[in-house]
């Protein structure tokens, strides 16, 4: 059986061998695991992966599985589910530059009319005490500035409107 | 505001106390209800050594804190208003107000917030209650850094080169930068953090570079007044702890190394600091105590100096409180800051003295966010789905945080501060790199992966941490996907072995230990 996840922008495919009810082999790309698991709690399962111990920390959230191993965090998004969200909602998210929580714009790093490359840092915006810079999510132009520096903003204002580029637009998703 | 016969009025009451009354009297006297003036893991840690000390505690909330965790473990707590911090940890009305009806005779303001606020401490004591940390006028006087710069150098603390007249004249300063010499450092005289500060490397850039860091300067502290110093790159930042008390008794309880900063935040502090040698930290530890002696400090302080390569120091600035990463210090040290803190407070002198201190081993400090390093470590906040603190031998957690707890927009997204002690440097290493990947926190991000990999890093274990330690070695992190087959395969298990009951974010809470809600006897909100 196959498990497709997703982090970022890669998909990571796992196939799955079940041989009884609490192990299987695992093969990821070039490596084969051989796995035992056991679920702990709600939120911790250990894992024999080829005889050594392993404990991981999962949780479902909105976004995916949330794992925790050996203190790094991994966000893995079913693929399939994650595509049909794309598919179903392409003005939201991270297509925009919006902030991710309540913040105050402290700078805006462009003018209308200037052109931006994917990446380039477009509005600084400060929540929490920390400032962070929000990028523009495609080449572009930049066609307006919705908001001045001082301005309260919220997750769903789009902060700065960009027109993509030629070709940006009809990008399918990866 | 009394307790046992006697007004308590602050630091002058004690003189008076000492020629009244007798040696076993003196011990006794002592506050019998604190209140701490701030949230989170330093309202805790304060509150454990006041429990300690059969002091009671009054924990002050506001509606975004109404289940944290230092207003569920105080002896009383008092709710102080809205999240927004100007409505309630800002809130000097309604602190005082809480101090009165709860008969708290002191109150401990932590660090930020109220902590460096002159007008909060002359206001405790107009009403009565003991603030726990210096003078008014101290805190004033080294809060104006332009004032501090001549304190010191009155007190023969060696400064940066610069200048600390106020000039209004945009000719006058460039003068003094081409005798202070470029690169110069343009800095806010009310404020730090990084704000209301400009490099300038070229003397054509100064006068633009002091228009914008006043602005900012006025924008963040109220006070567009700027100043400028030699700028000197590849530098340590090198703190010395000090206690003084009210009979003009100042020790140094050795420095700490904080280093690794990003965007002028710290992130990781040790002590004691690679770059010392044992005359540099003798040397160091001097001057900190004349720059107590010199400001008339009383209670706990920092004395911040900047060190150059070739091993000159200069005075940089005194934290007029308790610092973040106290901690460290404690570890090597084997000493209770908030203790000395609150019998400082109470008019006792020092019960140490400064052949009686001594450090050993090393301890590192961690201080771990909700935030995002894949997100440029934009806060993460949201609610904690799951917590396991690490432990073990040498391993130090002060968490705010639990398994359930909704971690609030409003404030620093700190967790907790997560210190280590060994008796190497590497152990020390070792040992937190040990902690932090057993260190689990599921419902927000979190800068644990980040903090591996630069304690794991080859600058680090040799030592190179100077100020410029993240831009130069980590400025394009992302983390590396050495684990995470494993974490593909756990998401895969996880998906096979069912839970007894269905984990919708926020809507399962599990703990491995037992949360508060198990562990707490008599609690009330």
């Amino acid at each position: 059986m196959e498990y497709r996840f997703k982090n970022h922008d890669d998909i990571l495919a796992l196939n799955v061998e079940s041989d009884g009810p609490a192990s299987f082999h695992a093969t990821i790309g070039e490596q084969r695991y051989a796995v035992v698991h056991r679920r702990i709690s709600d939120c911790q399962i250990l894992l024999t992966v080829d005889g050594r111990q392993v404990m991981a920390f999962v949780a479902d959230t909105p976004e995916g599985k949330a794992v925790v191993v050996e203190g790094r965090t991994w966000l893995l998004e079913d693929a399939a589910a994650s595509l049909a969200r794309r598919r179903g909602a392409r003005r939201d998210g991270p297509k925009q530059v919006s902030p991710p929580m309540p913040a105050v714009v402290t700078k805006l790093l462009v003018a209308e009319g200037d052109p931006v490359e994917k990446g380039q840092g477009v509005v600084v915006v400060s929540a929490m005490k920390m400032d962070t810079t929000l990028v523009a999510p495609f080449d572009g132009v930049v066609t307006r500035i919705n908001v001045a520096e001082g301005d309260k903003v919220t997750p769903q204002q789009v902060l700065v409107d960009i027109a993509p580029a030629e070709n940006e637009a009809d990008a399918s998703p990866a | 505001m009394m307790f046992g016969d006697t007004a308590f009025s602050g630091c002058e009451a004690s003189d008076q106390l000492t020629t009244e009354t007798t040696e076993s009297t003196e011990k006794k006297i002592m506050f019998r209800k604190i209140l701490v003036a701030n949230r989170g893991e330093i309202a805790l840690r304060i509150m454990r050594t006041c429990r300690e000390m059969a002091i009671a505690t009054v924990a002050v909330y506001s509606e975004a804190d109404r289940r944290a965790l230092h207003a569920l473990e105080a002896d009383e707590a008092i709710p102080i208003g809205p999240a927004e911090p100007a409505a309630s940890y800002l809130n000097i009305e309604r602190i005082i107000a809480a101090a009165h009806e709860t008969g708290a005779e002191a109150i401990h303001p932590g660090y930020g917030f109220l902590a460096e606020n002159a007008a909060f401490a002359e206001r405790c004591q107009a009403e009565g209650i003991v603030f726990i940390g210096p003078p008014a006028g101290v805190i004033r006087d080294l809060g104006d850094k332009v004032v501090a710069r001549r304190i010191m150098q009155k007190g023969g603390v060696p400064v940066i080169p610069g200048m600390t007249e106020e000039a209004a004249d945009p000719a006058a300063w460039a003068d003094q930068a081409e005798a202070v010499g470029y690169p110069v450092l343009i800095k806010a005289a009310a404020g730090g953090g990084g704000k209301g500060m400009r490099v300038v490397e070229r003397p054509q850039d100064l006068v633009d570079a002091c228009r914008e860091a006043s602005r900012e300067a006025a924008a963040a502290f109220g006070s567009g007044a700027v100043y400028m110093e030699k700028f000197l790159a590849r530098a340590r930042h090198v703190e010395v702890q000090i206690l003084a008390d009210t009979r003009g008794n100042v020790i140094h309880l050795f420095e700490r190394e904080c280093s690794i900063q990003r965007r002028h935040q710290k992130i990781i502090e040790e002590t004691p600091s690679p770059a010392l040698t044992p005359a540099l930290r003798e040397a160091m530890g001097e001057a900190a105590v004349a720059a107590g002696r010199a400001a008339g400090y009383v209670n706990a302080g920092t004395v911040e100096f900047i060190l150059e390569p070739e091993g000159k120091f200069y005075f940089l600035e005194v934290n007029t409180r308790l610092q973040v990463e106290h901690p460290i210090t404690e570890m090597t040290t084997g000493v209770d800051l908030v203790r000395h803190q609150i019998e400082i407070a109470a008019g006792r002198p020092l019960t140490l003295s400064q052949a009686d201190l001594a450090a050993r081993g090393h301890a590192i400090e961690c201080r771990i966010y909700a935030e995002d390093p894949e997100q440029n470590f934009f806060p993460s906040p949201g609610k904690i789905v799951f917590l396991h603190e690490p432990s073990g031998p040498g391993v130090r957690n002060d968490c705010g945080v639990y398994a359930g707890f909704e971690v609030p927009v409003d404030y620093d997204p700190i967790l907790s501060k997560l210190v280590v002690h060994a008796e190497t440097r590497d152990q020390a290493i070792r040992r937190m790199i040990r902690a932090l990947e057993s260190y689990a926190v599921l419902g927000v991000r979190t800068s644990i992966g980040f903090l591996i990999d630069v304690l794991a890093s080859r600058p680090f274990a040799d030592g190179e941490t100077t100020t410029d330690f993240i831009p130069t070695h980590f400025a394009d992190w992302k983390p590396g996907a050495g684990r995470r087959d494993l974490a593909v395969i756990a998401a895969a298990a996880d998906a096979m072995a069912p839970r007894a009951r269905a984990a919708i974010n926020g809507a399962a809470v599990q703990a491995v230990h037992s949360g508060p809600f198990q562990t707490l006897g008599h609690w009330r909100l």
